[in-house]
C-alpha cells in the first residue's frame, strides 16, 4: 500500500544531540528515518524521554538537527530555508500542543489566540472575513463564536485544547503534529478529542504525526505506528500489524503494559520488562530493515533470522486458528 | 403515562442560547478599570493622590517660592513660628514660610521622581526585552552589567555633579545613566523565565514574529510585574534624589528640594518638630499612595481577577 501513496513528510538519518558545545553531548534521537504518507495518522509511540516530542519540535524547527535532513513535500525543510519556504513552510505544518494551558496566551482573549497566524500570514481579505473565519473556526471544533472574547484560563481543558485545535486548523494545514494532545486531559473528555481529531481530519483531508505513550489511544486513531526508544526507532508497522505480531522486544513489553478491563486477561499477564542492558549485542550492527512490506524493525542479520522464525511461526499459528 | 405526557411538555434546552447569554463580549482595559475601580479604598487613596500632585505643581506657581529669598531673614520674631492662619506650616530658622517651601520642594521631587522612572523604564524595557530574548545579545550585554553594577553609583553621581554642576537636568542625566540598566536586567530576567513557555513557542509555530511575540505574549504578562516595578521605583527615586541633596550632590541652593529640607531641619528636630515632620510626612504620603495605587493597578491589569 505504501507504494502507491505520496509521501508527504520524510525523516531522513535524522540525529538530534543536546549541548552540543558541553563536554557531553547527549544524543536525544539517533538515526531516525521514517515518512509519513498523505491522509494518513502516523503515530509515534514511545515512553517518556524516548525523543518523540524531540522529533516532533524537530518537524516544527524548533529543535535544530545535528545530522540528517527532512523532506516535506520533496522539498528539503531542515536547516537554513528560504523566507518564501519557511513562510510555506509554517502555513502547511502546524502543531497541537501537549499542555492546553501553557500553550495558550493567558493574556489574549480566544479571538486574538485564534486568529494569530491569520494576522501573521494576513490569511483574510478584511475584519469581517477574519471574524468570519474564526467564528467557523470556533464552530468547526465544537467551540460557540462567542466565547470568543474570553480569555483561556475560563476555559475547561478540553475546551483549551479545543482553541488550540482552532488555531492550527485556520491554517489550513496540511500536515498537523500533535505533541500528545490529550495526556493532559482528564479521561472522560480524551474521546471527545479524539473523535474532533478524527472528523477535521476526514473533513479536512488531513495528514497527523500524533505522537503518544498510550497505545490504547494510538491503536484507535493511528494508520501506522513507529515505536521509538532511547533515542532509536525500535519498530515500524501499520497499527493491526504492529499489534498482532510485535517482533521487537520493547514493542512486547510496551504493549504487555496496555491494562485490558478484564480481569480474566489482567490477571494471569506478565509484564514483561525491557532492560536494553541485557541484550545479547553479539554480531554486527543492527539497523531498521524490512521484514514484511512496510514492517521495519530494528536488528542485525541473527535477530533478524529469531524475528523471521518467530513471525512465521505467529502465522501458522492464525492460520490454523481459522 | 399518557396523563403525564399530556400534562408536560419537554422545554427545549438551547445551549447555544445560553452560552451567549453568560459570555458577554468584553474588553480588557475595560474590565481592568472595572477591578481597579471596586477597590474603593484605593480609589479614594488615588484621588487623594491626585489632588497632593496638582496641588504641588500648581501652588508654586503662585507662591512663586525661591530658597534664596529669604526677606525676613533679620527679624527675629519671624522665626520658628508654629502653623497659624498667616503661616499654616509655620515658618523656619531663617523666617521662609514652610507651606510654600514644602510643595516647591515636592514639585521638585515628583518631576524628578516621576522623570526618571519614566526615562529609566522606558529604556530599561526596551533594552531589557531584547536582553531577554535575544542569547547574542545577553553574551555582551551581562558584561556591560557586570561593569555597570560594579562601579559604585555614589563615587559616579559625585564625578558626575562635578563635571555637570547641580541642577535639575544634571540631577536627571544622574539618576537615569546607569539606572536603566538595573530596570534592563530585571525585565532581561522576566523575559527569560517566560520565554520559553510553550505558548511562545505556539506563537513561533504560528509564524509570528519576534517582535509580535514580545509586545503581545511577553510584555502583557509582564504588566502587572512592571506596575510593581514602577510602584517602588517611583518613591524610590524621590528618596533618592532626597539622599543625594542630602549630600550636597543633587539640587543646589537655588532649587527647593524636600531632601535639602529635610536634611537641614532635621537638627529642629525636637525643638520645632513641625519644620522637620511636615516634609518627611508628605514625602511618606506620596510615596506611600503611589505603591498603594501601583498595587493595584497591577492587580487589576492580571486577567485572572477580572469577573
Amino acid at each position: 500500500m505504501s507504494n502507491n501513496k505520496e509521501v508527504l513528510l520524510s525523516v531522513r538519518g535524522v540525529d538530534i544531540s543536546f549541548d552540543k558545545g558541553g563536554k557531553k553531548p547527549f544524543r536525544a534521537v539517533k538515526n531516525a528515518n521514517f515518512d509519513i504518507y498523505r491522509g494518513e495518522t502516523f503515530s509515534l509511540v514511545g515512553e517518556s524521554g524516548s525523543g518523540k516530542t524531540t522529533i516532533g519540535r524537530a518537524i516544527m524547527r524548533i529543535n535544530e538537527l545535528s545530522k540528517g535532513e527532512i523532506y516535506f513535500k520533496g522539498k528539503k525543510i531542515s536547516g537554513k530555508i528560504s523566507k518564501e519556504d519557511d513562510r510555506e513552510v509554517i502555513r502547511s505544518i502546524q502543531m497541537i500542543f501537549q499542555d492546553p494551558a501553557a500553550s495558550l496566551n493567558e493574556r489574549a482573549n480566544i479571538e486574538y489566540c485564534v486568529s494569530e497566524g491569520l494576522y501573521n500570514f494576513h490569511l483574510y481579505k478584511d475584519e469581517k472575513d477574519r471574524i468570519a473565519k474564526v467564528d467557523k473556526a470556533l464552530e468547526d471544533v465544537g467551540l460557540l463564536p462567542e466565547h470568543k472574547s474570553r480569555y483561556p484560563h475560563e476555559f475547561s481543558g478540553g475546551q483549551r485544547q479545543r482553541v488550540g485545535i482552532a488555531r492550527a486548523m485556520i491554517m489550513e494545514p496540511e500536515l498537523i503534529v500533535a505533541d500528545e494532545p490529550i495526556s493532559a486531559l482528564d479521561v472522560s473528555i480524551r474521546a471527545q478529542v479524539l473523535n474532533l481529531m478524527n472528523k477535521l481530519k476526514e473533513e479536512k483531508g488531513l495528514t497527523y504525526l500524533f505522537i503518544a505513550h498510550d497505545l490504547s489511544v494510538v491503536r484507535f486513531i493511528s494508520d501506522r505506528i513507529a515505536v521509538i526508544h532511547l533515542g532509536r526507532i525500535v519498530e515500524i508497522a501499520e497499527t493491526e500489524e504492529l499489534f498482532k505480531h510485535p517482533l521487537h522486544p520493547y514493542t512486547i513489553s510496551l504493549l504487555s503494559a496496555v491494562p485490558m478491563p478484564d480481569p480474566q486477561i489482567e490477571k494471569p499477564k506478565k509484564h514483561v520488562v525491557y532492560d536494553e542492558s541485557k541484550r545479547d549485542h553479539s554480531g554486527e550492527k543492527p539497523i531498521l530493515q524490512e521484514i514484511r512490506p512496510g514492517h521495519l524493525v530494528f536488528a542485525n542479520d541473527r535477530e533478524m533470522k529469531e524475528y523471521e522464525a518467530k513471525l512465521q511461526e505467529m502465522e501458522k499459528l492464525e492460520a490454523s486458528d481459522k | 403515562m399518557s396523563e403525564k405526557n399530556d400534562l408536560f411538555t419537554l422545554a427545549e434546552f438551547d445551549e447555544r442560547e445560553s452560552e451567549h447569554i453568560a459570555a458577554p463580549r468584553y474588553s480588557y482595559w475595560k474590565s481592568v478599570w472595572r477591578t481597579f475601580v471596586s477597590n474603593k479604598f484605593v480609589v479614594a487613596v488615588c484621588i487623594f493622590m491626585i489632588i497632593v500632585v496638582l496641588f504641588a505643581m500648581i501652588q508654586p506657581m503662585f507662591s512663586h517660592y525661591d530658597p534664596m529669598y529669604a526677606p525676613n531673614i533679620n527679624d527675629p520674631s519671624s522665626k520658628f513660628l508654629g502653623p497659624s492662619s498667616e503661616h499654616l506650616f509655620g515658618t523656619d530658622n531663617i523666617g521662609r514660610d514652610l507651606f510654600d517651601a514644602v510643595w516647591a520642594g515636592a514639585r521638585n521631587s515628583l518631576i524628578i521622581g516621576f522623570g526618571c522612572t519614566l526615562i529609566n523604564m522606558i529604556l530599561g524595557i526596551i533594552v531589557g526585552a531584547i536582553w531577554g530574548f535575544s542569547k547574542k545579545v545577553d553574551v555582551w550585554m551581562i558584561e556591560v552589567y557586570n561593569v555597570v553594577s560594579n562601579v559604585p553609583f555614589l563615587l559616579l553621581a559625585m564625578i558626575l555633579s562635578y563635571v555637570l554642576g547641580s541642577g535639575f537636568k544634571s540631577l536627571i542625566f544622574i539618576m537615569c545613566v546607569t539606572n536603566w540598566i538595573y530596570v534592563a536586567y530585571f525585565i532581561r530576567t522576566q523575559v527569560m523565565i517566560i520565554r520559553d513557555r510553550e505558548y511562545n513557542l505556539a506563537s513561533k509555530c504560528l509564524g509570528t514574529s519576534t517582535w509580535t511575540i514580545i509586545t503581545k505574549n511577553i510584555l502583557p504578562y509582564l504588566i502587572s510585574v512592571i506596575m510593581t516595578y514602577i510602584s517602588r521605583e517611583i518613591p524610590s527615586n524621590i528618596s533618592y534624589e532626597v539622599f543625594l541633596s542630602y549630600l550636597g550632590l543633587g539640587l543646589g541652593q537655588q532649587n527647593a528640594s524636600l531632601g535639602r529640607m529635610i536634611s537641614a531641619y532635621t537638627s529642629y528636630m525636637t525643638g520645632y518638630p513641625h519644620l522637620f515632620w511636615i516634609p518627611v510626612s508628605l514625602l511618606a504620603i506620596i510615596s506611600v499612595s503611589l505603591y498603594l495605587v501601583g498595587q493595584a493597578l497591577a492587580d487589576a491589569s492580571d486577567p485572572r481577577t477580572h469577573r
